[in-house]
């Protein structure tokens, strides 16, 4: 049941994602703010799917790798709706749908895979870590998509020639209040995160700090966006400068993901 | 029934013709009951804008009617015949539908894809519907011309972008600010330009005008005008602290606005966003200060360069609208040019619906002894295959309408079947 419901809000997503590239070349509304509809509709799905799994295993779904990223990418569109309706502009979607179908079949590769979770991982400490984490890097990435575009509209704005991706792209304002947004909750939440993930640590291994390459690169990330937020908050700084150091940082945080499992090995690798 | 359209517009007439025309028919409704008293003119319509004036009848006699209605511009333009025929365009049947769809969607316009064409014909077709001037043939096509500026409106982006140097600039604004509402605009130098621009921006909400001018007596001049508040020029770097648009165009000969100060200002402000808009010649605002992070500097040539790409793609837009009307006006023949054989079919309908119920009426006695169910058996047959007899013809008919052929038909039909007219 839970596999059938996560292949339905697979295909949903792609539908919605679709919608929303193809809301680029149509130059309509309408087809972003369907899009918009569809990517919900995707996530109440997906929702379901995490609920029949619980159900079903009578555990947390998050089990393993591939159970983390479809959360990621549950998390991604869920924060990405929010700031839609807060910011009335759709066309961020175009860069988030695509990242969660990806997340999303990435994820599929471990469908129907394991069930129990090794005693290792048990806890409420290793949820709270997974979980905080999670929502506050899907901010984060938030803030790095944002930044992108920030980027590209300022360059095109520069340029002063009125092009359709000008006219297409989000006002500069509203992406730098995606930047504070986002910087605003993915900072704290990541910060509890790595918090739950020491205590936790502690129990396991008797130290807060395993050496791990993920942990490196993300405590780097994370003084990266402290400092950011900082700037920002204490210093006022804004829009071009912003979205380059969020550019910066989620290139790091990145990293950190990439550390898992592909290069290194690590705490983090599982299964 | 036919239509026929007179008129003249900004391109085929002068001012004062078309001033004068207008003056002269007055406004509302009273050309509307002048129009009807025409011989011929069975419905009217009266649009009267700045670049034109055109009037729709919808006429059972073409050739009466137009000659009755360019006696009315005749009169009312008061000028020598010769001279107002070159004015004039008239156009009948699908060459008038056209020319209402295409001032209608704004294809005919002064600056194409101007909206404001379209609410003046509503109002003209309400002023006509007021009057009873405006009967089936005219509700129907006027119609439609709404339902085609709308699908052209939607369907290409011809009325899209900015064509003038104000709204460029407001467009910009937007795509800096997003919303302006609650942002202030400060401008510099108290002219024409800057009234205009300031106009645009209060139109899309902007919260506050600041106006700094060298003579502050003409600041505050245009303060009171516009609801802002009037400062001199020596205020001018606290006011660039406050404000996110500004707008200079002042006559002086060097920069007023230096980059320096843009760049304390910023500083002082926190960062937040600056849009510099300098439509003075020469420049007020030193161009170094394009340079400095979240500030945006956009010039008079800047503007100009992004007003005519955007007029070029109107052009191109008129091309796809040009399209959808074609359709449109086929879609509309369709329906039109079925006029011409509408009434031989109902009156072909009305006798033998006639003679059917007569006859019915006769054998009324004969057919006593029936049970009831077979008397309504009966009367569905003989109704059945005079349906069946006369769908050939009536389609027939109305085929040969859409190629205008169906007159012969027409007299043939009415000759045979003794038809009143």
């Amino acid at each position: 049941m839970d596999i059938l419901l996560f292949r339905a809000a697979l295909s949903l997503y792609l539908v919605s994602c679709l919608g929303y590239l193809s809301s680029l070349f149509a130059r309509r509304v309408l087809v972003a703010k369907y899009a918009g509809w569809g990517l919900l509709a995707a996530l109440v799905v997906h929702t379901l799917a995490f609920g029949a799994r619980c159900l079903a295993t009578h555990q947390s779904p998050l089990v393993d790798v591939y159970a983390a990223l479809s959360f990621f990418a549950w998390v991604l569109a869920a924060v990405y709706l929010v700031f839609q309706v807060r910011t009335k502009t759709r066309v961020l979607g175009v860069l988030v749908a695509p990242a969660v179908v990806i997340l999303m079949m990435a994820a599929s590769a471990g469908l129907g895979g394991a069930v129990a979770l090794p005693p290792i991982l048990q806890g409420h400490l290793v949820s709270a870590h997974i979980v905080l984490a999670v929502i506050g890097e899907a901010c984060l990435a938030l803030v790095g998509l944002a930044g992108a575009m920030y980027l590209l509209q300022d360059r095109l704005i520069r340029k002063k020639r009125a092009t359709r991706l000008l006219r297409l792209l989000p006002p500069l304002e509203d992406l730098d209040r995606i930047n504070h947004l986002g910087l605003l909750w993915g900072f704290p939440l990541l910060t509890l995160g790595v918090i739950a993930g020491a205590l936790w640590a502690r129990t396991v291994w008797g130290t807060h700090w395993p050496g791990d390459p993920k942990l490196v690169w993300t405590l780097l990330a994370w003084a990266l966006y402290g400092l950011l937020l900082h700037q920002r908050l204490a210093l006022g700084w804004k829009g071009r400068r912003m979205a380059v150091g969020a550019l910066t940082a989620i290139g790091v945080l990145l990293a950190a993901l990439a550390a898992t499992g592909l290069f290194f090995q690590s705490v983090h690798t599982f299964g | 029934m036919h239509l026929v359209l007179i008129g003249m517009n900004h391109r085929t007439a002068p001012l004062d013709i078309r001033e004068r025309l207008s003056l002269s028919c007055g406004e509302e409704g009273r050309p509307l009951a002048e129009l009807l008293a025409i011989p011929g003119v069975d419905e009217a319509f009266y649009l009267n804008t700045c670049n034109r004036v055109e009037v729709l009848a919808g006429t059972g006699t073409p050739d009466a009617a137009l000659a009755g209605l360019r006696d009315f511009v005749l009169r009312h333009g008061n000028l020598s015949g010769e001279m107002l025929e070159r004015c004039l365009y008239l156009y009948r049947d699908e060459a008038a539908v056209r020319h209402l769809f295409r001032v209608t969607a704004s294809l005919d316009s002064l600056v194409m894809g101007e909206p404001q064409i379209l609410g003046q014909v509503k109002d003209a077709y309400r002023r006509s519907a007021e009057a009873n001037a405006a009967g089936a043939i005219l509700n129907r096509v006027l119609h439609h011309a709404f339902r085609t500026a709308k699908r052209v409106r939607t369907e290409t982006a011809i009325a899209a972008n900015a064509v003038s140097v104000s709204f460029a600039a407001v467009e910009l604004a937007k795509k800096i600010f997003g919303d302006l509402r609650g942002k202030t605009g400060l401008l510099v130098g108290a002219g024409e330009m800057s009234e205009l621009a300031a106009r645009h921006l209060l139109g899309q909400g902007v919260g506050r005008i600041v106006i700094a001018n060298r003579t502050l007596v003409r600041a505050q001049e245009l303060a009171a005008a516009l609801d802002g508040e009037a400062v001199g020029f020596e205020r001018l770097p606290e006011c660039l602290e406050a404000a996110d648009i500004v707008i200079a165009s002042t006559g002086s000969p060097g920069y007023v606005v230096t980059a320096e100060m843009v760049g304390r200002a910023l500083h002082r402000r926190r960062n937040r966003l600056l849009f510099l808009v300098d439509i003075a010649v020469p420049r007020d605002v030193e161009p170094a200060a394009a340079r400095i992070d979240n500030v945006y500097l956009y010039n008079i040539d800047d503007l100009q360069g992004i007003v005519d790409a955007n007029l070029a793609q109107r052009r191109e837009e008129a091309r796809k609208a040009e399209g959808i009307i074609d359709a449109e006006v086929a879609n509309y023949l369709e329906w039109f040019n079925t006029l011409e054989v509408v009434p031989t079919i109902v009156s072909l309908r009305e006798k033998v619906d006639a003679i059917l119920a007569g006859e019915l009426e006769r054998s009324h006695a004969w057919m006593q002894h029936l049970r009831e169910a077979d008397r309504d058996n009966i009367t569905i047959l003989v109704h059945a295959v005079v349906n069946k007899i006369l769908h050939d013809p009536i389609t027939g008919l109305k085929e040969e309408s859409q190629d205008h052929a169906a007159r012969p038909y027409v007299a043939a039909l009415r000759r045979l079947f003794h038809l009143e007219n």
